[in-house]
């Protein structure tokens, strides 16, 4: 038998085809106008490949693919943003002998962000903390969060909400510096 | 940052915390809410960015121990009935990331716990940590401890298990891992398990065990009791000329004390079946004469090592 259920890939294919106009208001809407329809592409491609298994909610799931696509190239934006002032800084007329490379600088930039950043989580009580963690790293919904740590499910809103703005405030210091 | 700005951010904060919910479906919303205001899609992106670099941070932090020294009192209350669930945020890229949405479970020493995934059963025993993904239940990553494998074969989709450097990939299998100081062994009750497909393809079948140490461009395969294998789910660990340091770290994970055996009789060879249900006190005093060794208690670990005077007969 060849591999896979070509079924599962025709669905999602199909549920992608009736519902391209949402998909492509949504990639548009989160500013990606000029590349929208690469990004759609790109979609299209990954659902050839991919063969993901059964996928329950089907629309939830492209969005969500849509997203990570997006995601994908708004990070290497923003390190081709970072390179770039990297090696302006680096190379400029106004730091005479110091030449750290550019990379050197790229990573110090990247570890004094990363230290505010600790420090900002670090200076959250330690329940915001752990809500934030499980928020983050183990991507658990806040209905589990509220239940893993006994509290309200607005408690918890409002622990990853201050969380969130603690980390913004934290990196908003890099531009004014 | 004038009202306008601040409305913006906090808005895009209660999106970017609900978009990372693994079942948000408020996408049109989304739309509509990023579309109302130019505002928006950079308060929104700034959000996420934010998100980013706080995985980072997070990951860099210590991970709030679920594995504490051994018998450690009760920490604090919150963080309790955290690490009671056992499942802790450790290691792994967040849900954001394509496909791969990695979560660890870990136990402490003498807790053990059956995690049932689609196609596969895996059995963790004390003092554990498993990576598993839950895009993809046919993929895991032994970091450290022992865990039972009962796989059902796929061969369009074989279970394949990350151990440090290795790979294994299951045949059909069931089996069990051990992952420690002393380096990997993987023992087969049924079908097979290849280990280093991609390499060395070296087919583990049922009955054998390969080992390989640390430090050592070998492996080993040797011969088990099929039947023994994953004994320790039971209450029973099964040893054939096992070196006492194994036998140790074996019990060490059963039993939730931590055993260690002294150098002069770690390589010593061991071969028998070791019951840990009942009264640990008990079973730790017999352990002496079991392994033919002095044990010896302090602060909460025991110690076994050689005997002091040879029996006279």
């Amino acid at each position: 038998m060849g591999g896979g259920d070509p079924r599962a890939a025709d669905g999602l294919q199909a549920v992608f085809l009736a519902n391209r106009p949402a998909l492509l208001r949504y990639v548009t809407a989160r500013g990606g106008a000029d590349a929208a329809e690469d990004v759609l592409h790109d979609l299209w491609l990954k659902l050839a490949d991919a063969r993901p298994g059964p996928v329950a909610n089907p629309l939830s799931y492209l969005f969500r693919a849509a997203e990570n696509l997006l995601r994908d190239r708004h990070r290497a934006r923003r390190q081709a943003a970072l390179r770039e002032r990297a090696w302006t800084e680096a190379s400029g007329p106004a730091a005479p002998g110091v030449s750290d490379a550019p990379s050197g600088e790229r990573a110090l930039i990247a570890r004094e962000e990363l230290a505010r950043i600790s420090a900002a989580i670090g200076a959250l009580d330690e329940r915001a903390r752990a809500a934030f963690r499980l928020h983050r790293l183990e991507g658990m919904a806040q209905r589990a969060i509220a239940a893993a740590l006994g509290v309200s499910l607005s408690t918890v809103e409002s622990d990853l909400r201050r969380a969130y703005r603690a980390v913004l405030t934290a990196r908003e210091g890099d531009d004014e510096a | 940052m004038n009202q306008q700005h601040e409305q913006a951010r906090e808005e895009a904060i209660g999106w970017a915390m609900r978009v990372a919910d693994p079942d948000f479906g408020e996408w049109t919303a989304l739309t509509r809410w990023l579309e109302a205001d130019p505002l928006h899609a950079a308060a929104f992106e700034e959000a996420l960015a934010a998100g980013d670099a706080a995985d980072a941070a997070l990951k860099a932090a210590p991970v709030p121990s679920a594995l504490p020294v051994v018998s450690r009192p009760a920490r604090r209350r919150i963080a309790g009935g955290l690490l009671a669930a056992a499942i802790i945020g450790a290691i792994g890229w967040t849900a954001f990331e394509h496909q791969a949405a990695p979560y660890t479970v870990a136990t402490r020493p003498g807790e053990t716990r059956t995690l049932r995934l689609e196609g596969a059963t895996i059995a963790l025993n004390g003092n554990s940590r498993i990576t598993l993904d839950r895009h993809d239940p046919r993929r895991a990553t032994l970091e450290s401890g022992e865990a039972l494998f009962d796989v059902r074969h796929d061969p369009d989709h074989p279970f394949r298990l990350t151990v440090g450097d290795a790979k294994l990939e299951d045949v059909g299998t069931r089996f069990d891992v051990t992952q420690d100081g002393r380096g990997l062994r993987v023992a087969v009750a049924e079908g097979a398990v290849l280990y280093n497909p991609d390499r060395e393809a070296v087919r583990i079948t049922a009955g054998a065990v390969l080992r390989e140490r640390p430090g050592e461009n070998q492996v080993m395969l040797g011969q088990i009791d099929p039947a023994g294998v994953g004994g320790w789910r039971e209450g029973r660990l099964a040893f054939q000329s096992a070196p006492l340091a194994t036998v140790a770290a074996d019990l060490t994970r059963s039993l939730g004390v931590t055993i260690r055996a002294a150098p002069e009789v770690a390589a010593r060879p061991f071969t028998g079946v070791i019951a840990t249900h009942g009264d640990r006190v008990r079973l730790i005093a017999d352990l002496g004469p079991l392994l033919d060794v002095k044990v010896r208690e302090d602060h909460g670990s025991v110690l076994l090592t050689a005997k002091a005077m040879q029996p006279r007969s």
